[in-house]
């Protein structure tokens, strides 16, 4: 009953392209403020009416690749859709300050691709097999 | 009452009958009898019968007064609650069956509620800036690498999940040649980032590094100080925010 509602509400407020995308995606119609998005497109909004979306459903994301996943969000709005800050990277002054000039650019999680990390040594080994060496003869 | 009394007179076949054409009529007359009998309302003072200012332990109690004993004509003592239901049968309508209307009645409520349902990773649970997840090399502001090998976390590490080498560099300082963290090990207990001096090694909020093979969980040094500078702005503001409480 509620939700019947709260999705005809939501999707007349986005319309009925967007309402679509949602279905295909978050699978449940959202409405809500936009927030930003990040350097890859993914889009962040925020609805802080306790009225229509419950505390915790609040925030979140609409990914921009099809093939999504939850590691493709950068650090800073990581901690704003964690709920760790409380201001979105746009205007937390905090976080545009404490970025470093030497920010690497960020990469998803790519494990089971060919990009996955492979772990190797650092240093010289320590043991080495066995390497015969024959002397030349006179 | 007559629910019981059948069953002492009449064979089996009609006691079933008899005991599931009364069961639906027997139930609110067992939950009147039942209240009836609770002490709730025999907790309080009556008035009339006692000075106010006068507390006896009698008006404390929480019995009601026995009923009198009744005698039939030979002198032997009548059970008055032979006729009715059992103790058990009073428990058995009490509990059982408002024990389902009540299970419904939960389901009903919630039923009509939105779902508090977290749609992830569309949307994400709340998490504490101190929370303990991938680890992660920090550097300094002017990008020099914080650690100085003093295998302090080595030396706490409960899982014993860190392996350090060092070495001291062209123009003298100390930096590690070999910083493992086995990720398979790792208990993410915080006392490497607890023990770190320079606050070099942390646990960054990142919970996503599952990975489909276990080799890719054995974390070098450059892998470690890659996710530092990934993330070193959501660290430093991590770090900034509990920085009066530490």
């Amino acid at each position: 009953m509620v939700s019947l509602l709260r999705t005809i509400r939501n999707a007349r407020r986005v319309g009925l392209r967007e309402w679509w995308r949602q279905l295909n995606y978050i699978g449940d119609a959202k409405s809500g403020k936009y927030i930003g998005s990040d350097q890859f497109g993914n889009r962040y909004f925020e609805n802080r009416n306790g009225e229509e979306e419950v505390p915790g459903r609040h925030r979140w994301v609409d990914f921009a690749q099809h093939d999504f996943n939850a590691t493709q969000v950068p650090p800073e709005w990581h901690s704003w859709i964690h709920h760790i800050r409380k201001e979105p990277p746009t205007n937390d002054s905090v976080v545009q300050n404490l970025s470093p000039p030497w920010k690497a650019p960020y990469i998803e999680n790519l494990t089971g691709t060919r990009g996955a990390y492979k772990s190797y040594n650092t240093v010289v080994p320590k043991i080495n097999a066995w390497d015969p060496k024959v002397k030349a003869r006179a | 009452m007559s629910f019981a009394r059948p069953r002492v007179f009449v064979g089996i076949q009609p006691h079933f009958a008899a005991l599931s054409r009364s069961s639906a009529l027997r139930t609110p007359v067992v939950a009147r009898r039942l209240l009836s009998g609770s002490s709730c309302s025999h907790a309080e003072h009556s008035p009339n019968s006692h000075d106010p200012l006068v507390s006896g332990l009698s008006a404390r109690s929480h019995h009601r007064a026995d009923p009198p004993i009744e005698y039939d004509s030979k002198g032997n003592e009548v059970n008055p609650y032979s006729a009715g239901p059992s103790a058990l049968d009073k428990a058995v309508h009490l509990f059982f069956f408002t024990e389902i209307i009540r299970g419904m009645w939960i389901v009903m409520e919630n039923f009509f509620r939105p779902p508090y349902t977290i749609m992830y990773p569309f949307e994400k649970g709340p998490l504490s800036p101190r929370f303990r997840g991938e680890h992660a090399l920090r550097r300094y502001p002017s990008g020099e690498e914080r650690c100085i090998a003093c295998k302090l976390c080595e030396a706490i590490c409960p899982a014993q999940a860190i392996t350090i080498e060092s070495e001291a560099r062209l123009d003298g300082s100390r930096k590690t040649t070999k910083y493992d963290i086995d990720m398979t090990k790792c208990i993410y207990c915080g006392f490497c980032q607890e023990a770190c001096p320079v606050d070099a090694i942390v646990e960054t909020q990142n919970q996503e590094f599952s990975v489909e093979t276990r080799e890719e969980l054995l974390y070098n040094k450059e892998k470690l100080l890659a996710n530092g500078d990934k993330a070193e702005a959501e660290i430093a503001a991590n770090l900034h925010s509990d920085h009066v409480y530490r």
